[in-house]
């Protein structure tokens, strides 16, 4: 990977949710690709409405609990609002999971991937508690697949120094996440969000790189992250919708 | 409300996790086996497919298969150029939720895998498997003695729109197996159920179907969009329905052209809109009529392009109401010199012309269009009297200003007056045949024009079938009206589902002598069904892609078909033999392929002309559309008798219809006594988890969408009303029938309105509904004005439905 000659890249996503229509094909993509076993999602859609992110939203529609569904608008009719926040690992500078894991399977690399050692994981889910945003999961052993034969990448990947951080099927009392597909961006390639997301919302690059796309869309300003109280530091950015919408 | 907290998270994950027992019980027949499971190692082969199953998104797939079996599914890449070489549009990879779970639907556990008979009563679910031999002689029989009996025609096929490739589905080879037999077969064009009445609608005015044979649609490349200075998505749930086009829009609105999204429904594509306007569902004609007053009123209209490309000076006779006329050539004053004289002589036609009494098309036009007020359209539209006015400020101030109008608009007995409607706005804006302009509801008709189809439905040696629509087949089949219908085949058609009026459909099925039904899943048609036949899907199958874009997608037979699926073709073909006319039937797939895009043929069409096989195999090829990217009748010449836009339809006299002045629909009006009964208007609408009945039942999909279950959506006013909590059991009812679901309380459907999303299974093994199906309610009642043009000459009106809701046990 890196070599003296070469830096080291510091990978980040942005997600536009002006262009997020909350299709979900990012997350039935990631769970073909992944080989995700039913009931699994490494990446989820909330519906939420603009600027929830940063705390200016309008109240949820009062038919509560409906507006816990997806595609129930905020609101009441017809003075609406409606966005969404696609969510998986935010791959933190300074990852909660990473610090209570208490055998090192979780670990961040030098490009700032935060993965899991599948053979070094004992299934303690310190982790998962220690998440913020919800984004692992965790294996019991009652998996069970459709089609019931191994979709997607298909095959292990080590990083690393011989680390596992992709099998298709993964060991029964594991934790699993996203990985940033870091099998194909170690390749070259998008991870497999940003390649099949059908309207263009997802970017993902150097964010040490000035000239690079994703270090322009942060470095414009208005990118914000999810619970930035938190000081957890995620390398996943949103731009979030135009709060106010006219004609001219 | 609160910033977003960790909670908000984590009970996202918590109900992520809670959906695992999602499978059980749904599985047909025998158990899934595709193969024994086991890892995936081998060699990769890269396949570029045409994603050809039914929505109108026409996506190139590149399909990875390992070892005979496919792991991958994406976006493919387009071809830069057309068949000539030149220039095509920059075209993004696109692929949608659906797409990438074709992988759940093709091996699906849902999967017909076996010919079956029926042993019990039609519709009990019981059934004996049969070898292909013995069920292709059971149909060819069957066929034959029905048609000996009852005549030709009797025998129905009906090859619908599980797909839109060529050689099976929308425009397939069923039709040639019906020319071949003489039976009748429901249309190319009107077999689209409820799409037929917008396209009727668009004739009346732009293409005469003297001149068309019987009636065309098309519009305008999506890559056009970037085009527009603005841009209306008129009952277009683009963001959500067509979710790669999304993208276009959204390009277009980061350039700065704003977008509306006219919807009783807030849509993806309403919140993310510029302006929504939540109007009243049915009276998008009076909103039109609205701008149209607008445009007229303040001069805001292209003058020269109307005096030029519309028949807005022609003179009207006040008796006869057609066109004054001298010889072939149509009269107008000219404003030149104040004289009566044909137009090919007027200096300057005048647009407000008058003679004897008989006054300008423009004229009668502003008359019939001055009681359209923004306070009187505002109060037929429920809206406010400054949203009307900020709609015809829009259409007044950008130019080009594109519409993309949804079949919604279709799904309505009046559908064609709001095309009709449209269409005259659009002219009056200068906006037919302008880069930028345009309505579109489908694009890439010119597949009907480019190709070869006439010959393929109809080879020599035979005479073309005779159509039978979807609205007149029940009639034919119980009343043996307009003749009687004893035997259908269904080819990926959920008739008895999908089709307006269920009830009165599955009276018709269950009286027929004969009935089969080829089909992937066991679908609520299959299961009234005396044969079924396991169908492909579009991975096991060679076939072309050519609809709704402007490419060619060859669909090369990426997997051997599954357990003992066939291909429609292939099924064809054995019963085609059985019954003597094999000869029609001894070609391969790309045989029939290159015939039909006229490979070789100096006298191609121009759009295909020049075609090499090696292109069509070899990626996905642009067609040589006279403009790039594609825009309907940019040459400005119009198929109609005058060559201009004919926004004053002389076809349409006898119906009152010559200009589009609003009308109420046929069911759903306020004003309708029956409302008294049931208030609120029933839409049964598209979600981005299925394409009509397709792939509700697959897992992915199932456990983002609510398990597959469907539920109502109803606003908290009509809820609170009726005493219904969300998720209630709800029953929802006519005269015509009934259907219970959870009842989804959301400010985001307007109140008077609710809405089930359609194409949820109601088989007798999968139930997505409590009881029944949206189309339990709706009807089959036909506008005769669309009966003036041929190829869409009737629509199942699904939206334009009324229903009481009660909260079941109350």
């Amino acid at each position: 990977m890196a070599t003296e000659q070469k830096r080291e890249p510091h990978w980040a996503m942005v997600i536009d949710q002006e262009r997020c229509v909350g299709c979900w094909t990012c997350a039935v993509g990631c769970k073909e690709i992944n080989n995700e076993p039913l009931g699994v999602w490494w990446n989820r859609i909330l519906t939420a409405s603009p600027n929830e992110i940063t705390g200016e939203a309008a109240a949820p529609s009062p038919a509560a609990p409906a507006s816990d569904n997806i595609d129930v608008p905020h609101g009441v009719f017809p003075a609406l609002e409606m966005d969404y926040i696609p969510v998986a690992c935010q791959h933190c500078n300074d990852a909660p999971c990473l610090r209570v894991c208490p055998v090192g399977a979780t670990f961040r690399r030098d490009d700032g991937t935060v993965l899991i050692d599948y053979e070094r994981c004992i299934g303690c889910r310190y982790c998962i508690a220690a998440c913020p945003y919800g984004v692992r999961v965790f294996g019991w052993g009652q998996e069970k697949r459709d089609p019931d034969f191994t979709v997607g990448y298909g095959r292990d990947y080590r990083t690393d120094g011989g680390r596992l951080v992709f099998t298709p099927d993964r060991p029964t009392g594991v934790v699993e996440k996203c990985t940033w597909c870091v099998e194909r961006v170690d390749e070259g390639q998008q991870p497999f969000c940003v390649d099949v997301c059908p309207t263009g919302a997802r970017v993902f690059g150097d964010a040490g790189d000035s000239g690079s796309e994703v270090a322009g869309l942060i470095e414009q300003g208005g990118a914000t992250r999810l619970l930035p109280e938190l000081g957890t530091e995620p390398r996943v950015f949103y731009l979030p919708a135009k709060p106010e919408r006219s004609l001219s | 409300m609160k910033a977003l907290t960790r909670r908000r998270f984590v009970q996202g994950a918590a109900g992520a996790a809670g959906v695992l027992t999602v499978t059980g019980g749904l599985r047909y027949l025998d158990d899934a086996a595709p193969a024994s499971a086991g890892e995936i190692r081998g060699t990769e082969t890269l396949f570029r497919t045409g994603h050809s199953n039914n929505c109108d998104g026409a996506c190139g797939h590149q399909v990875h298969v390992v070892d005979g079996r496919i792991r991958l599914v994406q976006g493919a890449q387009w071809d830069q150029t057309t068949i000539a070489g030149d220039a095509a549009p920059q075209y993004n990879p696109r692929a949608c939720l659906r797409g990438i779970a074709q992988i759940q639907n093709t091996y699906s556990p849902d999967r017909l895998k076996y010919p079956y008979q029926r042993v019990g009563e039609r519709g009990s679910g019981r059934w004996r498997r049969l070898s292909w031999d013995e069920a292709t002689s059971i149909v060819a029989e069957n066929l034959q003695r029905v048609q000996q009996r009852y005549g030709r025609k009797s025998v129905w096929i009906a090859p619908y729109t599980g797909s839109l490739a060529v050689l099976e589905g929308v425009v397939g080879a069923g039709f040639r197996l019906a020319s071949v037999i003489g039976a009748s077969a429901g249309d190319f064009e009107g077999d689209n159920e409820g799409d037929s009445s917008t396209p009727a609608g668009w004739n009346y005015v732009l293409a005469d179907p003297d001149l068309t044979a019987g009636g065309i649609f098309d519009g305008h490349e999506m890559t056009d969009f970037l085009n527009a200075k603005a841009i209306v998505l008129w009952a277009n749930n683009v963001a959500e329905t067509s979710i790669p086009d999304w993208r276009i829009i959204a390009d277009a609105r980061k350039a700065g052209t704003p977008v509306v999204s006219i919807d009783p429904r807030f849509t993806p594509t309403s919140a993310k809109a510029d302006l929504w306007l939540p109007i009243r569902p049915g009276t998008d004609t009076a909103l039109i009529d609205g701008v149209i007053n607008y445009l007229l009123l303040h001069k805001a209209y292209d003058a020269a392009y109307v005096k030029q490309y519309t028949v807005a000076p022609f003179l009207v006779d006040p008796q006869t109401k057609l066109f004054l006329r001298r010889g072939k050539s149509y009269l107008v004053i000219d404003a030149a010199d104040g004289q009566l004289k044909p137009v090919e002589q007027a200096k300057d036609p005048d647009l407000y012309g008058e003679h004897n009494g008989a006054q300008s098309a423009l004229t009668l036009l502003a008359q019939a269009m001055a009681p359209y007020t923004p306070e009187k359209v505002a109060a037929m539209c429920d809206l406010e009297p400054s949203q009307v006015l900020q709609l015809a400020e829009l259409w007044a101030k950008r130019n080009p200003l594109a519409v993309r109008a949804g079949f919604a608009l279709s799904h309505w007995g009046r559908g064609d007056l709001t095309m009709q409607a449209l269409v005259t706005l659009q002219s009056l804006a200068g906006n037919i045949g302008t880069h930028g302009g345009g309505i579109t509801t489908f694009a890439g008709g010119l597949t009907t024009t480019a190709f070869d189809l006439g010959n393929w439905w109809a080879p020599k040696g035979t005479e073309m079938f005779t159509v039978l629509e979807p609205m007149d087949a029940c009639g034919a089949m119980l009343d043996g009206k307009p003749y009687p219908v004893r035997a259908a085949w269904f080819m990926v058609d959920n008739f008895a589902q999908q089709m307006s009026d269920r009830n009165r459909v599955v009276r018709a099925l269950k009286s027929l002598d004969f009935l089969v039904v080829s089909d992937y899943v066991m679908s609520a048609t299959a299961d009234l069904a005396d044969i079924v036949l396991p169908a492909c899907t579009y991975l096991e199958k060679t076939d072309l892609l050519s609809s709704n874009n402007y490419y060619l997608q060859y669909m090369p037979k990426v997997i051997d078909p599954l357990w003992e699926s066939k291909s429609d073709l292939d099924a064809i073909t054995l019963v085609a033999g059985k019954m003597g006319y094999g000869k029609y039937f001894d070609k391969s797939p790309d045989e029939y392929l290159q015939e039909i895009l006229h490979i070789g043929d100096p006298k191609a069409d121009p759009n295909v002309r020049g075609l090499k096989w090696e292109q069509v195999t070899g990626g996905a090829p642009h067609l040589n559309t006279p403009t790039v990217p594609y825009v309907a009748f940019a040459n400005k010449q119009f198929p109609t008798k005058s060559g201009r836009i004919e926004f004053y339809v002389e076809r349409l006299i006898e119906y009152d219809q010559q200009l589009p002045g609003y009308k109420v629909q046929l069911e759903a009006y306020r004003e309708n006594p029956l409302a008294q009964k049931y208030p609120l208007t029933f839409l049964s609408t598209h979600t981005r988890f299925r394409t009509h009945s397709q792939y509700v039942n697959l897992p992915w999909l199932k456990e983002i969408n609510n398990n597959g279950e469907g539920f109502l959506e109803i606003n908290p006013v009509d809820a609170r009303r009726r005493g219904i909590a969300d998720g209630d059991v709800v029953r929802v009812f006519n005269d015509r029938g009934q259907m219970k679901v959870r009842a989804r309380l959301t400010e985001g459907i307007k109140p008077g309105v609710v809405n089930c999303y359609q194409g949820g299974w109601d088989t007798i093994r999968v139930k997505h509904y409590i009881e029944g199906h949206p189309n339990n309610l709706t009807h089959q009642i036909a506008n005769p004005t669309q009966s003036v043009i041929p190829n869409f000459r009737s629509n199942a009106a699904y939206y334009d439905c009324l229903v009481e809701v009660q909260r079941e046990g109350a």
